[in-house]
Formats: structure tokens, C-alpha cells, sequence
């Protein structure tokens, strides 16, 4: 009996030793480095290995079939005529000529064929799922169509997929601690970095709290902020290039990116501290958000506030006036993208007084799509994935600042920002609302081409003044431009 | 090609694909696409509703959006001899709706070509023909040109009177020597041909597919 008690002593002491190294181990290698922004370059190594893998994959593949690449503009092609040109070129092809604006028969044929193009394809439904690739990286997830083309490549997959599963993601997952201390090697650390810098943003920030306002406070809750963010980003292994830091967002200002995933937030929040704007949560998120609001101010709404669009309005434009705070981070789409392209700006924000800071976020497909498709999987199973994908490789563009000019409209500046970040990010822009993900399009538009045909028709008009009837001439404002 | 990487791996999804290349004439690149849209539309499941054709944003912008959708459900397109409509279809009538547009092959002979024509021209006929009596009457005619047209901007008299000069034209080329007191009955078929003659259906009514299967490809069609 006092054998095996003694066993256990011995083993429970091994395990505290090791527990001590690797915690050590951690201390050392990870979170000092993440706390001063340098890095020991094992990711960067990795990254490297990986892309090599990548592309030699690439090659079988393409040796073993000819593929059709997918087509990100869809798959028929359009015509680039407007409504006009088109109608009446449908009308020039009948045997019987039509004299001047009348109405024929064969004018619906135009907006038939138009409508069959839209069933077949469209530009707005196939951003709400996630790219697809034209190879593959590996990963069965990206996509279906990938069959395996040889024994080499399946056994590469296999072994990805052993390395994946095997050694990056237990180190990632919470019920993976006492696996961790079993096969502590290349990336023990991942989830515990996530639960590291959770908690030490929550202790730290208290801490901070504490502290009588000072700049020394500040600077104390930026670093607080930073290293967390940072810790966690280690923990997805992302690897984020930033561009152009000179024109990293100022305080008093206003920061405006695309938005894909959650993750969008840890990745900026690494290389400087924002203050956020949301809903205030329950649970875990809520705990965090009344942890972190104690040492800076963030601006969290309660729900019902978030209905009224002016106090929203009133608190940010009373948080951007008070120069001295930290820029705000908006994502402007209301929601998540599939990365391909940039949708709607709503134009909220850009009423506000102050200066915006674009920041334009380009994800690497090839390592892991990063897409949060709200619709298909929920916040836990979305973290489980990135934390079992490849990596997540970003590239981050900090953008010149831009201020609303005299008179312009709040929506035309939100065009304005739209296209400059879509243009950085190399993503397509469009003006589709990000909204449409969940709700229909309104009745007005399809009022909008009933104008433009009447027009083109020159259909008589009750003049109401004269009483006659006359033929109205003003020139179409809107075309019917191929989506 | 595609097709053999097709087969080696997905048997069973190849040979329901050349099943419905023989009865729609799509090739089978065209199917695979058509396929992973109907997916997207249907969210994954094995049918389409009304809805989901209504979700389109693209689609919402075209006053004729009521007889496209109407014209998937309609069983008049499905190839087959019943009238009537049904609440959902599946992959397989899709593709018989959308066949209806495909582009004409290379290879046609004048029959096919003519009969392409024709069948082209009686799924527009269906769309107009609402109630299913085999004419266009004055009032389903009325129906789309009020469609067309903004009601804002023209009343309804002038709605009307654009669809009866409509019809009086169709009735002159159809029927010339009818009489002042002769009152015509709506539009058959044979007269929606006779006014569309010479109307290019083969290039401008068709779903332009970006091909890689040179097969399909027409010359001078590329752009």
C-alpha cells in the first residue's frame, strides 16, 4: 500500500517538475517576446516549410489533372450594353422594324434573359460562403472537389492531418493539458497562450484599474491591452505583416477596415491599442468587456441602446471629441465577408466629426480560410478550426488618413474609403450591402428599372400643371449595371 | 479532363450527370457549375422554393422578377404533357427550366436549330400566358406591360393603351383581313411566332456559359 503511495509521490513530483520547465519554457520563449513585439522567428520558419509543401502539391496536382480553375467572376458571361442598347438591339434583330420609342413585344425578352443570368449567377450570394481556392492547401475542408490524385499526395495529407490533429491541435484545445505535458514538443503552447493572455488581460486591466488617472495609467493599460492580444494572436499562430506603420490610426480618431472574422479584432488590437465599440455580452465576453472598459474606455452598448441609432452616434462623436482617447475600431459592413470583396459601407460612422483611418486586412487562403460563416458554424466550432488550420497568414495595410471633404455626403465618403480599401487589399469592390445575408432586397429597386424602361419608352406622362399629356425627356439617372 | 476525374472518383454523380447531358444538352462542365449553384441557392438541401429564388439581390432588381421565378415552377417548362404549378422543384427540373436557355451546340442540324427556336419561344409564350388556355389575352398582356412600366409615372389607362396598340399590331400582321366588329381573342402561338420572326433567339436568348470545354464554344463568340 505505502509502495504505491510512494509511487505516486514520486510521479506526482516528476509531473510538478516538469509542469515548472515547461511553464518556465513558456515564460521565456513566448510571452516575453510577445510583450516587447519581437519574435523568436519559429513561426516564420514554419510558415516558410509550409509554403514550400504547398506549392509542391500544387504541381502534382496540376501533373495529375487538368483542372478548370474556378472563376471569381462567375461562370457566363454578361453583356456590357445598357438596358437601352440592349433593347434596342433586340428590336433591330425582327424582321419588322420598330419606328422610334414604342413599346414591343419583344422588349422582355431583355429583362428575361437578364433575370436567368441572375439565377445562374450572381455577385452577392457567392460572398457569403467561403472562397474557393484554386488549389488546394491540404486541407479537405476547403474544398470538396479535390480529388486525391496520388499516393504521394494522399500520404501527405495523412500526415498533415496527423500533425494537425496530433500535435497542434491538442496543444490548442483545453481538455489537451494533460496530453500537453505528455507530448510537449514543437507548439505546446497554443491554448494555453489563449487562456494565458485572456486571463492576464482581465488581472492586468483590474490591476490597472486600480491606479489614480495618469499618463503612466495609460501607457501601463496600452501595454496590458497589447500583450494580451499579442499572446492570443500566437495562440492561432498568425503570422501578421503590417504595412506603411507611419500611418497607424491616432488617438481621437477613427478606425475603419473590412471585416471577415472575430479574429480581425486580434489582429489589429496586437499593433495598437483601440477602443472597441459592441453590444455588452453575458458569460465569459461579458466579463472581459467589464474588465477591460476599467482601465480605457470602451464604448459598450447595452442591447437596447444599440437599437437607437442616435445615442449610438451621440457616444461615439462624445468619444472621438475627447482628443486624448484612443481611436475607436468599426467595421463598417455590419458584418462578416468572405474576404473576395468589400460590400457596403454603412454610412453611421462617417457622420461622426473626425478623422478615419482605413486599415485594409487581406487574409492567405492558402493556409486556412479564416472566414467565419455565421450561418454554418457557431463561435466555439469557428475557433476549433483556426486553431487546427495550417496557420493564419494577414497581411495588414495601414492606410492614409482621409477626412470627410465640405459637403460631401456621408454616404459618398463611405464610398470613398470603400474603394480606397478595396483597391489596397486587392479585393472587389462592391456596393451590395453586407445585409443581404439575412434580409431581402428592398421593393424600391426594382421601382428604380421600371423608371429607367418608361423612360426609354417614352410612355405619356399626366402633366399635372397643364393637364396634357406630353412626353417627358429628362435623362436617366441610373443604369442597369451588370451585378 | 474533368469528366475522367470525374468518373474514377464519383461513379455514381458521373452517371446521373451524362443522364442529364443527354436530356438537357448541357455538357457536363455546365452541369457541375449549375450543380454547386443550385446548392448555394437551396442552402444545401434538395430543393428550391420560391424563396430562395426571391433571396437574389440581382434578381430583385427586374420588374419581370414574378413570371421568371413563376416560370421555374411551372410545369408547362418540364418537358412534359401536365399544367399547373408545384411549390418546389429539385435539381433535375432546374436544369430542365435552365435548358431552355443553353447556348445551341456547334454541330446542329437545321431541325435542331429549328426546334430549339421553337422551343425557346414556348417557354416566353408560357410566361405570358398566365392561366394556362394556350393564348395571350389582353389582359395578361396588360399584365406585363404594367410590369414593365413604373406605376408611378403612368396610369393605368396609359398602361392599357400601350397593350391594346400592342395587340391591335399583332392582330394586323396575324389576321389582316379581320373586320371592325371581329374581336380578337388573344394571341395563339402560331401568332407569337409569326411576330417574332427573324428574332435572333439562338444568340440573344440564351445563358452564355464561360467554357473551357471548347465543344460548346462557338467562333466569335469569345470575349
Amino acid at each position: 500500500m505505502s509502495a504505491t503511495i510512494d509511487d505516486m509521490e514520486e510521479r506526482w513530483d516528476v509531473a510538478v517538475l516538469l509542469l515548472q520547465l515547461w511553464s518556465s519554457g513558456v515564460f521565456c520563449l513566448i510571452m516575453l517576446p510577445a510583450m516587447f513585439g519581437c519574435s523568436l522567428g519559429v513561426t516564420g520558419v514554419y510558415i516558410k516549410i509550409l509554403v514550400k509543401i504547398l506549392k509542391w502539391a500544387t504541381l502534382r496536382i496540376q501533373r495529375g489533372t487538368a483542372r478548370p480553375l474556378p472563376r471569381p467572376n462567375g461562370i457566363i458571361a454578361r453583356e456590357g450594353g445598357s438596358m437601352e442598347q440592349e433593347v434596342v438591339a433586340i428590336r433591330r434583330s425582327r424582321t419588322r422594324t420598330i419606328e422610334g420609342r414604342q413599346f414591343a413585344v419583344s422588349d422582355a425578352f431583355y429583362f428575361y434573359k437578364k433575370g436567368l443570368d441572375s439565377i445562374v449567377d450572381d455577385q452577392v450570394t457567392q460572398r457569403f460562403s467561403s472562397e474557393e481556392l484554386a488549389s488546394w492547401n491540404l486541407l479537405t475542408r476547403t474544398n470538396q472537389n479535390f480529388y486525391y490524385v496520388s499516393q504521394r499526395l494522399t500520404i501527405i495529407w495523412g500526415l498533415g492531418v496527423l500533425v494537425r490533429y496530433g500535435l497542434l491541435f491538442p496543444f490548442r484545445s483545453v481538455w489537451g493539458l494533460g496530453v500537453l505535458v505528455r507530448y510537449g514538443l514543437l507548439f505546446p503552447f497554443r491554448i494555453t497562450l489563449a487562456i494565458i493572455g485572456l486571463v492576464w488581460l482581465v488581472v492586468g486591466t483590474a490591476l490597472v484599474g486600480f491606479l489614480p488617472n495618469s499618463s503612466a495609467k495609460s501607457w501601463l493599460s496600452e501595454l496590458v491591452h497589447v500583450t494580451c492580444w499579442r499572446i492570443c494572436a500566437r495562440g492561432l499562430s498568425a503570422t501578421v505583416r503590417y504595412h506603411n506603420k507611419e500611418n497607424r490610426p491616432k488617438k481621437g480618431g477613427i478606425c475603419v477596415a473590412n471585416h471577415t472574422s472575430p479574429i480581425d479584432v486580434v489582429i489589429l488590437a496586437s499593433d495598437g491599442c483601440y477602443a472597441m465599440v459592441g453590444q455588452i455580452h453575458g458569460g465569459l465576453m461579458g466579463v472581459l468587456q467589464r474588465s477591460m472598459v476599467k482601465s480605457c474606455p470602451h464604448v459598450w452598448f447595452e442591447r437596447s441602446e444599440m437599437k437607437d441609432r442616435l445615442t449610438v452616434l451621440n457616444r461615439l462623436t462624445n468619444h472621438v471629441a475627447a482628443k486624448n482617447k484612443l481611436p475607436i475600431l468599426i467595421f463598417p459592413e455590419g458584418t462578416c465577408i468572405n474576404n473576395t470583396s468589400v460590400m457596403m459601407f454603412k454610412k453611421g460612422c462617417f457622420e461622426i466629426e473626425g478623422t478615419i483611418y482605413p486599415v485594409a486586412i487581406k487574409y492567405d487562403a492558402r493556409f486556412g480560410d479564416a472566414f467565419w460563416n455565421s450561418a454554418k458554424y457557431n463561435m466555439v466550432s469557428y475557433l476549433l478550426r483556426m486553431m487546427t488550420s495550417w496557420a493564419i497568414v494577414v497581411n495588414v495595410w495601414y492606410l492614409p488618413p482621409m477626412r470627410r471633404r465640405d459637403g460631401e455626403d456621408a454616404a459618398l465618403f463611405a464610398n470613398r474609403v470603400k474603394s480606397v480599401i478595396a483597391r489596397r487589399g486587392g479585393l472587389l469592390d462592391l456596393a451590395w450591402d453586407g445585409g443581404l445575408k439575412r434580409e431581402k432586397v428592398k421593393e424600391s429597386m426594382k421601382q428604380e428599372q421600371q423608371k429607367l424602361y418608361s423612360n426609354m419608352v417614352g410612355a405619356p406622362r399626366h402633366n399635372v400643371c397643364t393637364g396634357r399629356i406630353t412626353e417627358d425627356q429628362e435623362s436617366s439617372p441610373v443604369e442597369y449595371q451588370n451585378r | 479532363m474533368g469528366a475522367s476525374q470525374c468518373s474514377q472518383t464519383h461513379p455514381q454523380k458521373y452517371k446521373q450527370y451524362e443522364d442529364f447531358a443527354d436530356r438537357t444538352g448541357f455538357s457536363l462542365e455546365q452541369i457541375n457549375n449549375l450543380h454547386k449553384r443550385f446548392r448555394q441557392l437551396s442552402d444545401n438541401t434538395e430543393t428550391i422554393s420560391r424563396e430562395n429564388l426571391e433571396n437574389i439581390p440581382a434578381l430583385a432588381n427586374n420588374p419581370l422578377r414574378k413570371q421568371i421565378i413563376g416560370a421555374f415552377f411551372d410545369k408547362r417548362n418540364q418537358h412534359e404533357e401536365e399544367v399547373g404549378s408545384i411549390q418546389e422543384i429539385g435539381f433535375q427540373q432546374f436544369l430542365m427550366v435552365m435548358s431552355h436557355f443553353r447556348p445551341p451546340g456547334l454541330k446542329m442540324t437545321e431541325e435542331e436549330k429549328e426546334a430549339m427556336r421553337k422551343e425557346k419561344l414556348r417557354f416566353l409564350f408560357n410566361m405570358h400566358d398566365t392561366d394556362n388556355d394556350g393564348t395571350i389575352t389582353v389582359d395578361e398582356y396588360r399584365k406585363v406591360v404594367e410590369e414593365l412600366m413604373s406605376n408611378n409615372d403612368i396610369g393605368q389607362e396609359a398602361a392599357k393603351a400601350i397593350a391594346d396598340a400592342a395587340m391591335l399590331e399583332v392582330a394586323s400582321i396575324n389576321m389582316p383581313h379581320m373586320g371592325p366588329d371581329d374581336f380578337y381573342e388573344g394571341i395563339t402561338f402560331e401568332h407569337f411566332e409569326q411576330i417574332l420572326k427573324g428574332l435572333e433567339m439562338e444568340s440573344r436568348m440564351n445563358v452564355r456559359f464561360l467554357d473551357v470545354d471548347t465543344s460548346t464554344m462557338r467562333c466569335g463568340k469569345g470575349k
